[in-house]
């Protein structure tokens, strides 16, 4: 019994020295607002990168704009076939060699140019479900190829994959942990941080990973939400 | 109103319109017929240039809609077109495919647009869909509100392709109805169908297509009652 009491007593101990003293839960605190802001960004970039890389994709099928497109598609390449981390610690370094950026911005471009070459993927798949009638249907009535793109294309398109995009920001957020490395103090760098003050990383790192855990669940029933607005069209 | 020169058209090796050479004037009921294959239903698309023809040139209104400067966006809005497979746009209601085109292109306000589509929506018996979406539609609704979408721009002309062939036969006649009535209205019309009791009934001219050209055309009476060329009695023995 005694055991048992005294090894609770050292978990809540040391749960106690990972968050209360020296104030250590608003280390969490504002590397939780770190990722999310990182991670808002990002998805916004990636989304606009995504639709533009996209778009590009399938209108330069037949067009001349050929050479826009062997641009999208290698940049679709390189960000796939190579290491989140790797391209993280090359743009950190190519780019923002000055000290004196801001962490969330580093973060959210790199996250975000990552991010919408997935995206651009999604995107271009939703838009090939799209049966190619709306297309002329659109185009019949006198809209042009963008109008048409934008008004009737795209909604539907944005519908079939939302759960794809879904699972693309989880991941994104998930992720945002590998921004670590170069010295951004979000959720996870907080924790390693705090770990090693206080000589026991443990405790810590659950704890981030429960800040994850919480933002991921927020982010799926907000999606959740959106999904079912969007699927009112589909009743019967 | 619509004149067509040396229309021709392939896709791979394929050569689906040969030569095509024919005018449409103001207030005809062109009804196309022929084999499936034969190119009517390319030969339609090419009018409104959703099929870009290879060569040859159409004239609609005066305007070359061949010719790559001619906005083909301001032509269209004057040529309305109805699709086999209706093409309502499934994310939006009734009443948003019909006013979408008219408001976003600046033709009408909002309120303007809306009563209009009020109107053809009575006209056609469905104001109580209005709200509705597409797929709580049965096949024959939908392809009337394809129609109406269209007449909400105004067109000059408009083109059917193959507007009844999708639909289960109980409804084919309340589409071909609505037909009949824009035609007694003295809209144009160019319509690529199977349905030859509408042909007899609507068209001023009957064209019968066969690999990629025009090889016979005439009043619907004359061209059914005593056709002349070869493929066009062979067809219409299997169809008749």
């Amino acid at each position: 019994m005694n055991i048992v009491t005294g090894w609770f007593t050292e978990i809540y101990n040391s749960f106690y020295r990972a968050i209360v003293p020296d104030r250590r839960y608003l280390a969490y605190l504002n590397g939780i607002k770190v990722t999310l802001l990182i991670s808002f960004f990002a998805i916004l970039l990636g989304i606009a990168i995504g639709v533009i890389v996209a778009v590009v994709k399938v209108t330069a099928k037949e067009s001349r704009m050929k050479w826009l497109k062997a641009i999208c598609d290698l940049y679709i390449t390189v960000i796939r076939g190579t290491p989140l981390m790797v391209q993280l610690l090359i743009i950190y370094n190519l780019i923002f060699t000055s000290r004196n950026t801001s962490e969330i911005a580093v973060g959210a471009i790199c996250f975000g140019i990552n991010s919408g070459a997935y995206v651009a993927e999604i995107i271009r798949a939703g838009i090939d479900s799209i049966d190619r009638g709306q297309m002329e249907a659109g185009r019949s009535l006198g809209l042009n190829y963008m109008q048409t793109m934008r008004l009737i294309i795209m909604p539907q398109a944005i519908k079939n994959i939302l759960p794809a995009l879904g699972n693309e920001f989880i991941t994104l957020i998930k992720e945002t942990s590998v921004a670590s490395v170069i010295a951004v103090t979000e959720v996870t760098k907080a924790a390693q941080y705090i770990g090693s003050r206080t000589y026991d990383v443990l405790p810590p790192l659950i704890i981030a990973a429960a800040c994850y855990l919480i933002m991921v669940v927020g982010l799926s029933k907000l999606l959740g939400n959106i999904e079912r607005r969007m699927a009112r069209s589909d009743r019967n | 109103m619509i004149v067509i020169e040396n229309l021709k058209k392939s896709f791979g090796d394929h050569l689906v319109l040969n030569g095509i050479n024919e005018t449409i004037n103001k207030g005809e009921k062109v009804v196309v017929i022929g084999p499936s294959g034969s190119g009517k239903s390319t030969f339609l698309r090419c009018l409104n240039l959703l099929e870009v023809p290879d060569e040859g040139t159409i004239w609609f209104e005066g305007n070359n809609i061949t010719d790559k400067k001619t906005d083909i966006n301001l032509i269209r809005r004057k040529m309305g077109m109805v699709f086999q497979q209706f093409n309502l746009f499934p994310h939006l209601s009734v009443m948003e495919n019909i006013t979408l085109a008219p408001v976003k292109l600046g033709i009408m306000t909002k309120e303007k647009a809306g009563q209009k589509a009020v109107e053809l929506l009575a006209r056609i018996g469905l104001s109580d869909k209005a709200d509705a979406y597409p797929n709580q539609l049965s096949g024959g609704q939908k392809q009337r509100i394809a129609i109406i979408r269209a007449l909400a721009m105004n067109p000059d002309v408009m083109l059917f392709d193959e507007p009844t062939s999708a639909l289960d036969p109980e409804m084919v006649g309340e589409v071909l109805d609505l037909m009949v009535q824009l035609a007694d209205e003295g809209m144009t019309m160019v319509v690529v169908t199977h349905e030859m009791r509408f042909a007899k009934k609507v068209a001023t001219r009957v064209l019968f297509m066969d690999e990629g050209r025009i090889v016979e055309q005439n009043t619907p009476d004359a061209l059914f009652e005593n056709p002349t060329h070869p493929r066009l009695k062979e067809f219409l023995s299997k169809i008749l």
